[in-house]
């Protein structure tokens, strides 16, 4: 019963003084057909990868490289004064799959998944600088403070697990910093802070206050516990809020578990020596990211809800935000995070997990066709389009959703707001967008805003 | 004069939009509506646009309605089809293509709703029967008035709060008063936020009220609930969210006020603008802090610079009607307020308050003298040139604002009224005013501040302050109501009006109107002194009452609006730890000044610096709100990050064994227990609890491992 009951780490508990669900621990709409991810692990290509450089295939680009953008307003990126002509992509496209994707040569691995994967190159944000957009890819807003989508889907789930929290973030451990507005990106705002991410410290123990202090041992720390639990009974009866009261002992049961489950979880070394293989554990370029695709992979098995994992770290070339030298900025990203990609998804779909866990892909913004100038030239923020793949959670195989324009510069046909790609991910894991609410400031508050968003219903198989 | 010019431009602009045919157009259109299109709009557009729902804010079931548009704006120009955004969107010619998710309208049926728009697009009857078209939000009226919370106070007479209390308990008493251990602990923790095994049973409760209401642990503790309020924290957030180093004066304001029982009408202005009220006096400068504790993007392009201008004006305008009105007017940015009189002319009017105010650091030099600081974001190595100057960060004008990194200037010289919030929509340029529903027309000069000649500031953040505490026809009432009930939602854990933040319609009803009017009455006549209501409420036999279950009075009022019971509620974070620190015997109680983010700090939890990337662990495991947004009421939740906390965190361990030095001279193991229950719980403990602890000391476990769980004890974090 406890164990099931959970809303987020290790939730127990939980007295609203605000409005809240009548039953937090309950899912807060009913599944809607169609929805069959349990689990959602989010890569996110933190900066802002370009779409022309990776699966937007633009050949009219090609033609016209070199070419002024006649009508390009210089504001659109991030640096007014560095507009270039149109540039090719430096990488080198292929068909893959029977579905005859396109992709650059950048994920070798990754594209031979494509007919598992839905593309949606008709994505396009609101804003071209990098926290604000990433607010709005993560909370539906460019402004701080509002729930992210991995909080949403925490509240309307629930929590399958008893000792790992249900919504963790994972980001980059290779010192490159954190993305822009950093927790903002996994905060709860709103909603109670049980359903806010919960962000493992790339460096060190994972989870704070995980350890046993030295000075302490287990057995010791058994005795502490059964004795609080005595003289919490003891003082119990009578007390008007007894179900609370009982409910902090057990979450001292609960994070006594948690000190052994959690750092469990976290055992990739328990892994047999094929499968740290597959996803490139012990190579110097992608490990650091082999060992999170892998971490993510047995948090599914243990029932976590929402795993997002950065690609990158803050801006630059610490990240996908590749304003100058794209062609190296690119491939390195690519190539610490190809195999460990391509891994996941096979590794989910071996154990039979791929139909109920959502694989995105995508980042905050996509990138100028035109080139930012510089000795290696690299490409400017774009806000008017970027390709989000999707990959298992019942989405269609070798499917490409809308166009952009013919030099990958605006989206242009079926046109995806974030918000309708937000209305698409939850609705992916069951939950309808429009009746997932929660009443703050005197309205029923949304994730998806109010300018009615679509499900791009196309992607689902 | 400038509103009676719009309305003529205005009138005469329709005027020439009417087709000398007019007449004769609208015949033919009630034809075409009566005959066809009446059944078509019913059938591809009302579901969504006035029967079961109204998305975009477009209803279309009167004429009314459909000419007043939706969130997108003006839908249908009459006569004017090709102008007419419904005909581009049935056209798919613009987006959202219409009717949603349905294909296109045929084009026979596209013309003929064309040519009923170029007739007037008239409407014989509504398309459903009987509705009427909805009311004009932007129009307050006296109806709108009558709501409770904008009623000037009403005149209760009564000689206390358990006589109004008891007036609507529905045949029910009060419970028991507690036992004389338990409010001496509830007391303390109630207003200092600190137990101490120091006060006999045997004192007067009123002494002790008093003393703890004198004692600078007040101001800490209650501080604190404040600074929920105004989302304080000391960073701008956003992507670098650079630390603000000299913004803890606020904070410090905050508590010095508390303290020195400043009224709240003042702290009120000061907070708004105390540089308008003494623009020398280093304490009325730090309280502006109020305005400029909010986030604020430290990378800003150049197409963003007017849109997070207007965000950082509306972070100003909302915290400021949310925690001192309790009004969602943010809500009113793009459109008129859907639930309260609140319209956006209103909410524009009373933005441009704030058009020239900015953050700045100064330096407040010892002869009163004030001097514009450092202007970068990242001043921390920074001090003041001048000997004994003090260099703080107000919210103000005048002085050199900190400048971000960004394409474009730190304010504009004017605020626009924004149609649907967006910079690029502006309708004209908003004047100083306030709202409607709180003053009458006509009277916004009574509260006009002319600053004096030589003035560094604007005096519109002054007018603003000289209305919110206006009880006699300004926003005066509302915010002694709003401020009284905080102060009640603090001593029993929930308000009068359960959501503080909102007054308005959507919010929680009040469970008792007579006794908040009544407490914001004495509040205003106590020359609005917080302290005096403080001792009126503690002094109460409903706040006395035990907290004993009483399953009957449960099942009678589950929520407790009665308040013939007390009900236990849990300590904040801060209180948690402060209390730890405290019976431990090692808590610093060095006040006020820079804070730290070290969790092995030893000073009172308020004095942790709030960086928002990097919030304090321990005090968000407890349920510290984020510090983005007003927040009235924290919920209180039980996760197993506190339980870890309180087993394994360094702190916790070292508070035990101080805990555990001050029992440990007590005697032998059984004086052991019994002191470290006084310490905690400021009581003796029972004989089973003396035999359970006398158990475990005695299988070999040390004092240490012992004091730990009682400082995780339930009766250690609830207010009993």
């Amino acid at each position: 019963m406890l164990a099931r009951a959970g809303g987020g780490f290790g939730m127990l508990a939980f007295a609203s003084m605000l409005e809240a669900a009548k039953n937090p621990f309950s899912p807060k709409v009913p599944m809607q057909v169609g929805g069959k991810a349990k689990s959602i692990i989010w890569i996110f290509t933190n900066g802002g990868p370009s779409q022309v450089d990776t699966w937007d295939y633009k050949p009219e680009l090609a033609k016209r490289d070199g070419q002024t953008l006649e009508g390009f307003d210089p504001k659109t990126g991030f640096f007014p004064g560095s507009v270039g002509g149109l540039m090719k992509s430096p990488f080198e496209f292929k068909q893959h799959g029977q579905s005859g994707t396109w992709c650059s040569d950048l994920f070798p691995k990754t594209a031979m998944h494509v007919d598992k994967m839905s593309f949606i190159h008709s994505c396009w944000t609101g804003s071209n600088n990098h926290s604000p957009a990433l607010f709005m890819m993560n909370t539906g807003t460019t402004r701080m403070g509002y729930p992210c989508v991995g909080s949403w889907v925490n509240y309307g789930l629930g929590s399958e697990s008893d000792s790992l929290p249900s919504f963790v973030v994972m980001s980059d451990p290779m010192n490159r910093g954190l993305p822009k507005g950093s927790a903002a990106n996994w905060g709860a705002g709103f909603l109670p802070s049980v359903y806010q991410g919960t962000w493992l410290k790339p460096t060190g123990a994972p989870i704070e206050n995980l350890a046993v202090p030295a000075s302490i041992t287990p057995q010791r720390q058994r005795a502490q516990l059964d004795l609080m639990a005595r003289l919490n009974r003891q003082s119990l009866a009578g007390s008007a809020i007894e179900s609370e009261l009982n409910a902090r002992i057990e979450s001292f049961e609960l994070a006594y578990r948690m000190q052994t489950s959690a750092p469990e979880a976290f055992a990739i070394k328990d892994e047999p020596e094929h499968i740290q293989k597959l996803y490139g554990v012990n190579e110097k370029h992608c490990g650091h990211f082999g060992k999170q695709c892998l971490t993510a992979r047995r948090m599914v098995e243990r029932g976590v809800r929402f795993i997002q994992l950065y690609s990158g770290g803050m801006e630059n070339q610490q990240s996908w935000d590749g304003h100058k030298d794209i062609l190296g900025n690119h491939r390195g990203f690519a190539n610490e995070s190809d195999q460990p990609v391509a891994a996941l998804i096979s590794d989910l779909e071996q154990r039979g997990l791929l139909d109920q866990t959502l694989i995105i892909w995508g980042g905050e913004f996509g990138r100028l066709p035109i080139a930012q100038k510089g000795a290696q030239p690299g490409r400017d923020h774009n806000p008017h389009a970027f390709t989000v793949w999707m990959c298992g959670g019942g989405v269609k195989g070798g499917y490409h959703h809308g166009e952009t324009d013919e030099i990958g510069f605006k989206a242009a046909i079926d046109k995806v707001s974030v918000h309708d790609l937000h209305a698409t991910i939850l609705a992916a894991a069951g939950l309808d967008h429009e009746r997932l609410t929660f009443k703050f400031q005197g309205l029923d508050q949304k994730l998806t805003g109010v300018e009615n968003p679509k499900v791009v219903k196309a992607v689902f198989a | 004069m400038r509103t009676f010019l719009f309305i003529l431009t205005t009138s005469s602009a329709l005027a020439a939009n009417l087709p000398p045919d007019h007449a004769k157009r609208m015949e033919r259109g009630l034809k075409l509506f009566d005959s066809e299109v009446a059944a078509l709009l019913k059938q591809n557009c009302l579901k969504c646009h006035g029967g079961d729902k109204v998305k975009s804010d477009f209803d279309m079931a009167t004429r009314e309605d459909l000419l007043r548009g939706g969130s997108h704006g003006s839908v249908v120009v009459p006569f004017e089809a090709k102008n007419s955004l419904l005909v581009s969107l049935i056209n798919h010619a613009k987006e959202p293509n219409m009717p949603d998710s349905s294909p296109k309208l045929p084009a026979e049926v596209i013309s003929k709703i064309e040519a009923w728009i170029d007739a007037g697009a008239p409407y014989s009857t509504p398309l459903i029967a009987g509705k009427k078209p909805k009311k004009d939000a932007s129009v307050v009226t006296d109806e709108d008035r009558r709501w409770w919370a904008f009623q000037p106070l009403k005149k209760v007479q009564a000689k206390s709060i358990d006589e109004l209390l008891l007036k609507n308990a529905k045949g029910m008493t009060f419970s028991p008063p507690a036992e004389k251990a338990v409010l001496v602990r509830r007391l303390q923790l109630d207003l200092t936020g600190l137990p101490s095994s120091e006060t006999s049973d045997k004192s007067d409760l009123s002494d002790l009220i008093e003393e703890l209401l004198k004692s600078p642990a007040y101001g800490e503790r209650w501080a604190r609930h404040w600074l929920d309020v105004a989302r304080y924290a000391e960073s701008t957030g956003f992507e670098q969210d650079y630390d603000r180093p000299f913004a803890f004066h606020y904070r410090d304001f905050v508590i010095k006020a508390l303290n020195s029982d400043m009224p709240y009408d003042q702290f009120v202005k000061w907070q708004l603008a105390g540089d308008e009220y003494e623009p020398q006096n280093p304490l009325a400068l730090a309280a502006t802090g109020f305005l400029g504790a909010g986030v604020f993007p430290s990378q800003i392009t150049a197409n963003e610079v007017e849109s997070s201008r207007y965000d950082a004006m509306d972070d100003m305008l909302g915290t400021t009607a949310s925690g001192m009105l309790g009004l969602t007017l943010s809500c009113a940015r793009c459109h008129d307020h859907k639930f309260d009189p609140l319209p956006t002319r209103d909410y524009y009017a009373m933005l441009s308050t704030f058009t020239t105010t900015t953050r700045m650091n100064v330096d407040v030099l010892p002869d009163g003298k004030v001097t514009s600081a450092i202007t970068t974001m990242n001043a921390k190595k920074n001090t003041p040139a001048v000997a004994g100057a003090t260099r703080m960060m107000i919210c103000a004008e005048g002085y050199d604002p900190i400048v971000m990194h960004t394409q474009g200037g730190p304010f504009f010289d004017k605020t626009y009224v924004l149609k649907r919030g967006s910079p690029l929509m502006k309708d004209g340029e908003a004047t100083q005013g306030f709202l409607q529903v709180l003053s009458k027309p006509g009277d916004a000069k009574r509260w006009q501040w002319q600053p004096p000649a030589g003035s560094k500031s604007t005096g519109k953040r002054r007018s603003l302050s000289n209305w919110i505490t206006d009880v006699d026809g300004g926003a005066g009432a509302l915010l002694a109501r709003v401020i009284v009930n905080r102060l009640w939602q603090h001593h029993f854990g929930t308000g009068l009006v359960p959501t503080p933040n909102d007054f308005g319609k959507t919010g929680t009803p009040c469970t008792q109107p007579e006794l908040l009017d009544w407490l914001a009455a004495k509040l205003i006549e106590n020359d609005w002194k917080l302290k005096p209501l403080h001792k009126l409420i503690l002094s109460s036999r409903a706040w006395q009452q035990s907290s004993a279950r009483d399953a009957k009075k449960e099942a009678t009022d589950p929520a407790n609006g009665l308040f013939m019971r007390f009900v236990p509620y849990r300590l904040e974070g801060e209180a948690i730890r402060d209390s730890m620190l405290a019976v431990s015997g090692v808590l610093d109680p060095t006040m006020h000044g820079p804070g730290t983010r070290d969790e092995n700090s030893k000073r009172r939890s308020i004095y942790f610096n709030i960086k928002r990337s990097q919030l304090i662990g321990s005090m968000v495991a407890f349920d510290q709100p984020e510090p983005l947004v007003s927040q009235g009421a924290r919920p209180t939740t039980t996760v197993a990050p506190q339980a870890l906390m309180l087993m394994n965190s360094p702190q916790a361990r070292q508070w035990a064994e101080g805990l555990a030095k001050r029992s440990s001279g007590a005697g032998d193991a059984a004086k052991q227990i019994a002191m470290t229950y006084r310490l905690c719980f400021h009581r003796e403990p029972t004989s089973a609890e003396l035999a359970t602890g006398f158990d475990f000391l005695q299988s070999g476990a040390s004092l240490a491992d012992y004091c730990q769980v009682v400082m995780s004890l339930n009766e250690f974090v609830y207010v009993n």
